[in-house]
């Protein structure tokens, strides 16, 4: 049966359908949470592998990365992953207004850590001339993993946006609201990912 | 809440009406039995042009100077020919292709979860085998399916096609293997407990995590690889302090699960072939369900015995020799609960129950080489030889692919409705099985005297078996043209099958063959395991009408 | 008061807030039941515990001090 097919049921059997296929989408989601993790995990092999190489870390001629701005940072994304939480419960609630200023709160968080990172790689390239074909394993894995983790947090704000949107046209209602759930699921993973890469590249 | 509904026919009991037209129905179609039988289709077209490949290789061995294609088109040719027929051949005939012809109807439920993700990943799978292919044009890639670097850093730039294909098809793989679970967690029919489960559906839910979990490990392998050779960033050239061997530890952490990828599925369909054809329920059930899920399990600890030559330190040996010695208790308790299943059946030998058997005995040898090839010792001698060829052939034609002979033969009729021809299912059988030992039996001892293997010329004290190999192999290649002709005379020609033409109690084989757009008029509830012939069938409900009536479209009234 | 202060400052203050929210948020969710919420949960134990990670390294308790604006 599929879920596209179902909502273009008509009005009275959509709420029912939706609570049906509601839980498919979330098992759905979650799994394909599950096989991004994977993909991050296999990368944070590779650089715990290659740190443990036997040349020392970080690598000769390379600085340690800063971690007091990196903290700071970090923290603008943990509070996002808050922000969200509470987006989520204020709809759940029924408060509309708290809703949308907890999301765009969410949505100015994440687009500051990502113009925290780039102001980070922007002083590794110019100012330490760190690149990431030019400095050997250690900016192979430093760009790759952060890089990655970026691009994500770069689709969970667009996400964040249409839901923005969404929300004004009308698409969630207090029973059917599963597309900011996935929203909350997707944006805490990046989080998630963001205290595990911190630890790793920053702190170990 | 929704597996309630679910259970109570929620879900199940609204039927919606056909698309019509050819191309909502038939190419960029919803339904998982189309999409099942273009996965066959699609996955059989790429096992035609992988064949031509082994031809190539066996007719380049024909002489020990080689001299039928260049050494360096050879070893474009076995890396390709290796690369489709793991990823473009037997996994997505395996899950794709009888996965989705068969699994949701035994379970009782209309349609895959997703059926809009199911046909995005069979689309993709076409792309990146014809990507694959055109590899060629720029230059295939030269190091094997296992593009070892620092060969594959050195390849043509067909290698980082290559990357980009195996990664779409890994894409498709993940798609599917995220729908499988979700379907078989929550859309089975009322009553259809996990241990009610056929044993078929049982070797997909072993392999959907594996798709969804490796698949993806491999994913980050090749995006590591592709950049690396597009952009110079070092993961694995050691000259700028990489490292080959984390190369190989990322490629098998997938490449052994997906071992498993290939074969429990095929576990499966012989699970439901051989009950069926000895007319006896299948010993061990619960055995058989659990060993599938217990190798799904250790198939993720055992990657590095493929590495043992590779440097691995020594205290990391010796876990993962007794791991894939644990693996083997699974995969001989399966073993012999087949063979207890055939103990005093009343077997009928149809084709699909020969090439069932014929599966029996070859993935025995098989498994057994595997166990030797997991001591150390004698991995540390045969490591690169002709013994892997051999092995690895034992269990993927021996297994996989008679497997999925004997589900061909079996599901055909379910597919179109008509029997595949006997005799020249029979012919088929006996002239590839003969093929298939004398092919690669000789391997086993070339290897142990030392013939390396993905090498195009070899010495000429190797020459006769060599020969006898390769015209053994046109036997073979001649017996796979019998089945072609067969599929393709049969499907208009062949005798018409009826709803249940085996006699199987599946609940695939209680609706009509080909199954209707909705597979069921109304879904049953399951009171029993399927494999208990004599008593009557366990399914309720199956003819019955529908109680509550097709939704009416919005605007209707 | 250097650049790299004020950063520890703010990763310090920012943190204490975020780990508390996060664990108030996990305490009030304690008892929630359902797939997602059981998912929730675990995230925000994470997320609360990464505030804690950001918060001693904003203190120098974790980590290494760069060599710069020490």
């Amino acid at each position: 049966m599929s879920v596209a097919s179902l909502a273009r049921g008509a009005h009275g059997e959509l709420d029912q359908l939706y609570i049906e296929t509601r839980e498919l989408r979330l098992q759905g989601f979650l799994l394909f949470l599950v096989s991004d993790c994977v993909l991050f995990s296999s990368f944070i092999f590779a650089y715990l592998y290659l740190r443990n190489s036997g040349q020392g870390w970080p690598p000769p001629g390379i600085q340690r990365l800063d971690v007091a701005f990196a903290a700071w940072n970090s923290v603008v994304l943990f509070g996002s992953g808050a922000t969200m939480h509470y987006a989520l419960e204020n709809f759940k609630h029924g408060k509309w207004m708290a809703y949308m200023w907890f999301l765009l709160a969410t949505i100015v968080l994440g687009a500051g850590f990502l113009g925290g990172q780039a102001y980070e790689y922007n002083h590794l390239i110019y100012a330490e001339h760190v690149t990431w074909w030019g400095s050997g394993i250690f900016g192979a894995s430093f760009f790759t993993l952060t890089g990655m983790h970026g691009m994500h947090v770069f689709f969970g704000v667009c996400y964040l946006t249409v839901l923005v949107l969404q929300s004004s046209a009308g698409v969630y209602t207090r029973g059917k609201y599963f597309g900011i759930t996935a929203g909350t699921l997707y944006w805490h993973f990046v989080d998630v990912i963001w205290v595990v890469l911190f630890s790793i590249f920053y702190l170990l | 809440m929704a597996v309630a509904a679910v259970h109570a026919g929620g879900i199940a009991d609204h039927i919606h009406p056909e698309p019509q037209g050819f191309v909502r129905r038939y190419v960029f179609s919803l339904d998982h039995k189309i999409i099942g039988i273009q996965y066959i289709i699609t996955a059989f077209v790429f096992f035609m042009l992988a064949g031509l490949l082994a031809e190539a290789i066996r007719t380049q061995l024909l002489n020990p100077g080689g001299g039928f294609v260049a050494n360096g088109t050879y070893n474009e040719i076995y890396s390709i020919h290796g690369s489709t027929m793991v990823w473009l051949v037997t996994i997505p005939l395996l899950t794709g292709g009888f996965g989705n012809l068969v699994f949701p109807i035994m379970i009782g439920a209309r349609d895959v979860a997703f059926p809009w993700l199911n046909m995005l990943s069979f689309w993709i799978f076409p792309v990146s085998g014809l990507m694959l292919f055109s590899s060629f044009l720029l230059g295939a890639p030269t190091a094997g399916w296992m593009e070892y670097p620092p060969v594959s850093l050195q390849g043509a730039a067909g290698t980082s096609m290559w990357c980009a294909a195996i990664f779409l098809v890994g894409v498709s793989s993940t798609m599917t293997g995220i729908n499988f679970v979700v379907t078989i967690l929550k859309m089975r029919a009322p009553g259809m407990t996990f241990t009610r489960m056929p044993l078929f559906v049982w070797g997909q839910f072993a392999t959907a995590p594996l798709l969804m979990i490796a698949t993806t490990a491999l994913a980050a392998a090749l995006a590591a690889l592709f950049i690396e050779r597009q952009f110079g960033v070092p993961f694995f050239d050691p000259a700028k302090g990489g490292s080959p061997v984390m190369w190989q530890h990322m490629f098998w952490f997938y490449s052994h699960p997906a071992v498993y990828i290939m074969i429990l599925p095929a576990f499966g369909i012989i699970s439901e072939v051989l009950p069926t054809f000895a007319r006896k329920p299948i010993f061990g059930y619960k055995l058989i369900a659990f060993s599938s899920m217990s190798i799904a399990l250790l198939g993720f600890m055992v990657w590095a015995h493929h590495m043992f030559t590779s440097g691995l330190a020594p205290f990391l040996q010796l876990p993962f020799m007794i791991l894939t010695y644990v693996i083997g208790v699974p995969t001989g308790i399966k073993i012999f609960s087949w063979t207890a299943t055939l103990f005093r059946g009343k077997i009928h030998y149809t084709t699909a129950m020969l090439f069932a058997i014929g599966f029996i005995a070859l993935f025995t040898i098989g498994g057994i080489t595997g166990i030797f090839l997991a001591a150390i010792p004698f991995d540390l001698h045969v490591h690169g030889t002709y013994f892997i060829v051999a092995h690895l052939h034992y269990v993927l034609v021996g297994g996989s692919l008679m497997g999925i002979f004997a589900g061909m033969y079996y599901w055909f009729p379910k597919m179109s409705g008509r029997l595949l021809n006997e005799t020249l299912g029979k012919l088929h059988f006996w002239l590839f099985f003969i093929g298939f030992n004398l092919t690669f039996l000789p391997m086993h001892w070339l290897g142990m005297e030392g013939m390396p293997r993905e090498v195009a010329t070899y010495d000429p004290q190797f020459t006769f078996w060599n020969r006898f190999e390769s015209f053994a192999s046109y036997l073979m290649t001649f017996a796979i043209l019998i089945f072609f002709f067969n599929a393709i005379w049969s499907i208009r020609n062949g005798k018409r099958a009826g709803a249940n033409p085996w006699g199987a109690r599946t609940l695939e084989w209680q609706i009509p063959s080909p199954p209707n757009y909705y597979n069921f008029k109304h879904v049953p509830t399951v009171y029993g395991l399927p494999y208990d012939f004599s008593t009557p069938l366990p399914y309720k409900g199956l003819d019955e009408e529908l109680t509550d009536s097709p939704p009416v479209p919005a605007g209707a009234h | 008061m250097n650049a790299a202060t004020i950063e520890r400052l703010g990763a310090v203050i920012a943190g204490i807030v975020v780990a508390v929210v996060a664990f108030y948020a996990l305490y009030k969710d304690w008892r929630a039941e359902g797939t997602e919420n059981q998912v929730f949960k675990l995230m925000l134990l994470l997320l609360g515990l990464g505030a804690v990670l950001a918060l001693l390294a904003g203190l120098n308790v974790v980590g290494f001090a760069p060599p710069k604006g020490a």
